[in-house]
């Protein structure tokens, strides 16, 4: 059976859809032949966030190429500038106000990490572009933007499964399980994703009955974190809350596995990628997290996406990927209905704004729409390292 | 190339949508100049991150709490930066070369890494958020940069300015001239704490966030300042700020090498402090401190290049 | 005997181990050799490149990376020193220019990337791994409380044996004196007959080569390889080090670097873990105020 084909059909379906609803009214016939929609991404390729960013991107590229390769959006072209901001904050405003301002994207996509999503996503705000996180999880991403200042921001959004939901589904999920009683929480403190994960199992154990014996922060950039493991080990936890991401969830693992402790890793969206799962090897065996996406998830356009995505780069996708793919799906379909004129950018970036708010369609991820907060409403994994470089399912729960 | 050929044929569209890079170029000229008075002094000191740190936190943290005047913080986070400038210097200063380097080092990583990481007030790892105008700061900025390279080049015409010379060019013949080594290195060491927390304390307000990374505070970031100053040339005051400007827009001038920018910067760095020490802006060249082994009359001659 | 002494002690040997590398530059030429921890980063990179892309059993490549560390010694001998030595130019100079080298040694490893110029050398950009499982035997043993692995139990006497090695040739062997004596006062060791530059590469590929090696051990027993190892690890951590011990002083780089070790450690357990990181530049700091030339360091010449 020919995938393409499937994909095709799909997409010509939701243009057979599209054309028909949009029918009488304003927008008329909505053709963007020979038009191009520029798009722009800002994501970490190199430095800490590579670990994610490349697929993100790979994922991106993947959808775009689908999309021009079955007829674009209406006719029109998608054009998708991907810029590098080496994991760093300030290279990643800067790289986002070239994308907005110098390249007049229609929108923008990124950046990877939550630290760098703080100052790029109210400069994003401020210029009145609509941007798309595909990877970011922190708290104080959608809708306040601008934390602490409490207004919604309007113009970002995001298809990253949160850590506020995750963290708390994984905790709930193991606890009906295994029933732990205390717990010690490791914690990168100088990086936000990883606190923000701390945070958030902080204000989760006492639901569960587990007692948060220490907090134990250390750095981001420490190599030697077994000062930090022994400390943790000794206190004999039933479970090791690890937050970060990078290459320390391994290394704890190891260093907890070898100093003698046999008991559970909960983490957040940092254990989720095949890097992170081989370097963890044997020691990560049944270390479990909430994932956004399962590569062996049972929707309809989950298997196109995957078998495209091996078929164009030799390798599986992983959770990063299919939010990057998502997000250009979300920017398409949204453009496709936002009637733009191509002439007046700041009114088209405005309309595309308001057609995302009614997104709703079928996507690697599964049925896909933004909450009123911007925020994600989607299925959720629980999934578990096996000890070999992949992951197990272990259970599915449903968007409320 | 996109780049150049957008500057001379739409200044203005450039001017509008490069705002950041504009702010943050002249920034770094502050800090440059900053750095040109310590070593026009005689002292390498690595210090300014440390007080841009202090600039920074100060106004941000004086603007989420009490809500002042951003002018009142500023003024205030620099003062304060002047008195942790005249604590630091008292002990350090009698150090030299590379002594004083390393003690001004250790400065800015306890600052960064043993105070502002373990306070909770300064938001720790995460920084602290605020509201910010990144895109309106540039008349500001470059209006400063002007002020303060003016006040700095006039201090070098004067007595001040005469003073660090000599003692730049030998301390102990200075000391024996009369001049009052210990108190001159002060000043310049205090003027250039005040000059780089306030390069600090407008960094902060153009972006929404304080960050107590390596890249923003730290070692890092001190490397780099001494690169505006190296590849600018500390002859001129005018030297640092042009190594500034370079350096800042070199990921846009080698926009074709991408990512081979900092391998050519490096080399650049090491091709000028062989070939042309002095900077590309020039004359003098660094004399600041040599072992007792290395002739002395030699340094004189002429410079090469 | 705690745990957290034995972690103390086995970051304690590596910090050691850098540290002397550091010291016999500073020691010998007066001066700060920067590049000292990009060569370590590039020990362990080049190792784990011929262990995992090249498929090298781990003794040859870690004897290659060794040696390919050596050879970078030369390099920033070459390159960055000799050409200012030439041209008289102050000790600064050499500090700034070693700075340039390691911006390009980090970046090019930084790039390292399939398909880039330097895929031959690192393939990772600038993730963060670790030698594979295995790769060298590695038993974990555990006496009572304790939890000792191999690969760090065994850091510890290669680091004594080396600097101990260091230390007989520099007093008791020709090479040594001549070292020595380009210390002392090069313009006479040159009048004497003796071959500065050639002392000096030498000095600088010895540096360089224990640079490396610690930066293998520290790869194989951390578990951490990256462009940033030696930036964020043992950069600014060195110099502490010499510091403390006295700038110049071998046996002062050893013992400042357990001390360092077994503060850091110290001041986790006491203050929480969050006041490692500061703890090294606090001490620094304090024994540049009250006694820069260190515990065991010579008085310095001048003072103003």
């Amino acid at each position: 059976m020919n995938h393409m084909r499937v994909a095709t059909w799909l997409v010509a379906a939701f243009l057979v859809a599209a054309c028909g609803s949009s029918g009488g009214g304003g927008g008329g016939t909505n053709s963007y032949s020979g038009k191009t929609i520029k798009l722009g991404a800002v994501l970490s390729i190199t430095g800490a966030g590579g670990v994610y960013g490349p697929q993100s991107r790979d994922g991106a590229m993947l959808a775009v190429k689908q999309i021009n390769a079955s007829g674009g959006v209406n006719g029109a072209k998608i054009e998708l500038t991907v810029e590098d901001d080496a994991s760093d904050k300030a290279q990643s405003a800067q790289k986002a106000q070239t994308l907005i301002q110098s390249n007049q994207v229609m929108a923008v996509l990124g950046p990877t990490l939550s630290n760098s999503a703080v100052a790029v996503h109210p400069l994003a705000e401020s210029l009145k572009t609509p941007i798309l996180a595909v990877s970011t999880t922190g708290i104080h991403i959608v809708p306040d933007c601008k934390f602490p200042e409490t207004a919604a921001c309007k113009f970002v959004f995001r298809d990253s499964l949160g850590e506020q939901t995750a963290i708390p589904d994984n905790i709930k999920a193991y606890s009906d399980d295994a029933h732990p009683k205390t717990g010690v929480l490791l914690v990168a403190q100088d990086d936000k994703f990883s606190s923000d994960g701390g945070k958030i199992v902080q204000q989760t154990v006492a639901t569960h009955n587990i007692q948060l014996l220490q907090t134990i922060p250390f750095s981001k950039n420490d190599a030697d974190l077994a000062p930090y493991v022994t400390q943790a080990v000794r206190l004999k936890p039933d479970v090791i809350f690890i937050t970060s991401l990078g290459g320390i969830p391994a290394k704890i693992m190891s260093a907890a596995r070898n100093q003698g402790w046999q008991g559970q890793f909960l983490g957040g969206n940092g254990f989720n990628t095949a890097t992170v799962s081989k370097q963890a090897g044997a020691a990560g065996k049944g270390a479990r997290s909430a994932s956004a996406w399962y590569i062996g998830n049972d929707f309809a356009s989950n298997k196109d996406f995957v078998d495209a995505y091996k078929k164009e780069y030799g390798k599986d996708p992983d959770q990063f990927a299919a939010q990057g793919f998502t997000g250009v799906q979300i920017l398409a379909d949204a453009a496709k209905r936002a009637n733009l004129t191509f002439s007046d950018l700041a009114g088209d970036r405005e309309k595309l704004r308001g057609a995302m708010e009614s997104v709703n369609i079928q996507t690697p991820l599964g049925p896909f729409q933004f909450t009123s907060d911007h925020d994600v409403k989607q299925t959720v994994w629980i999934i578990q390292m096996d000890g070999q470089g992949g992951f197990t399912l272990v259970k599915k729960i449903d968007a409320s | 190339m996109d780049f150049f050929i957008q500057l001379f044929s739409d200044p203005i569209g450039f001017w509008n949508s490069h705002t950041l890079l504009i702010s943050q170029i002249g920034i770094n000229g502050i800090v440059a100049t900053s750095m040109f008075l310590v070593l026009y002094s005689g002292q390498l000191s690595l210090a300014a991150p440390g007080f841009m740190a202090i600039g920074a936190y100060t106004s941000v943290l004086m603007e989420l709490y009490w809500h002042t005047p951003v002018v009142l913080n500023v003024a205030v986070a620099v003062i304060l930066a002047g008195i942790v400038g005249l604590l630091v210097g008292l002990p350090v200063l009698r150090l030299r070369g590379v002594f004083l380097a390393i003690a001004t080092i250790g400065f800015v990583e306890a600052l960064r890494l043993g105070v502002i990481l373990n306070v909770p007030i300064t938001g720790e790892g995460l920084g602290l958020q605020h509201e910010a105008d990144p895109l309106g700061g540039v008349p500001i900025i470059l209006v400063s940069l002007v002020m303060v390279v003016f006040v700095v080049w006039r201090l070098t015409k004067g007595r001040l300015g005469s003073a660090w010379s000599a003692i730049r060019q030998d301390e102990i013949a200075a000391l024996s001239q009369g001049i009052h080594v210990a108190r001159y290195k002060m000043i310049a060491f205090i003027l250039s704490a005040l000059i780089a927390s306030y390069a600090g304390a407008l960094e902060a307000h153009l972006n929404f966030f304080v960050d107590p990374g390596d890249s923003q505070y730290g070692v890092t970031r001190a490397v780099q300042i001494l690169t505006f100053a190296v590849l600018g040339g500390t002859g001129f005051v005018i030297g640092p700020v042009v190594g500034a400007l370079i350096v800042t827009l070199l990921p846009y001038i080698f926009e074709g090498a991408g990512d081979y920018i900092n391998i050519i910067a490096g080399i650049f760095l090491i091709a000028v402090i062989i070939f042309r020490p002095q900077g590309i802006v020039g004359r003098g060249g660094l004399a600041i401190v040599r072992p007792a082994w290395w002739p002395r009359s030699r340094a004189r001659a002429p410079s090469p290049g | 005997m705690d745990q957290q002494i034995l972690n103390a002690i086995f970051i304690g040997s590596i910090y050691a181990l850098f540290a002397v590398g550091y010291t016999l530059v500073f020691g010998i030429l007066d001066i700060l050799n920067l590049a000292h921890s990009a060569v370590f980063m590039l020990g362990a990179a080049l190792t784990y490149s011929l262990v995992v892309n090249h498929g090298q059993p781990f003794w040859i490549a870690a004897l290659l990376g060794i040696a390919a560390s050596a050879l970078m010694g030369l390099v920033i001998e070459h390159v960055c020193l000799r050409p200012l030595r030439r041209r008289h130019a102050p000790p600064i100079a050499a500090l700034i220019s070693t700075i340039g080298l390691a911006l390009v040694i980090v970046a090019a490893v930084e790039q390292g990337k399939s398909g880039s110029l330097f895929s031959w050398l690192w393939v990772d950009g600038a993730n963060s791994v670790a030698f594979p499982a295995g790769t060298v035997p590695n038993p974990t043993w555990h006496i009572g409380d304790l939890t000792l692995e191999a690969s760090k139990v065994l850091i510890i006497p290669i680091s004594i044996a080396l600097m101990l090695i260091l230390g007989y040739v520099m007093r008791f062997t020709q090479v040594g004196r001549g070292l020595r004596a380009v210390a002392e006062n090069p313009r006479a060791a040159r009048l004497m007959g003796l071959d500065v530059d050639r002392m000096i590469s030498l000095t600088l590929v010895i540096s360089s080569a224990l640079g490396g090696l610690a930066g293998i051990l520290f790869g194989l027993a951390l578990g951490d390889i990256s462009p940033y190892i030696g930036r964020d690890n043992v950069e600014v951590r060195g110099l502490a080090v010499i510091v403390l011990g006295g700038m110049g002083s071998i046996p002062g780089a050893v013992i400042g670097g357990y001390l360092l070790g077994l503060i850091e450690i110290l001041a986790l357990v006491t203050f929480g873990s969050n006041a490692r990181g500061g703890v090294a530049f606090a001490a620094l700091f304090l024994m540049l105020v009250l006694r820069p030339q260190g515990l065991f360091g010579t008085r310095l010449r001048e003072r103003i």
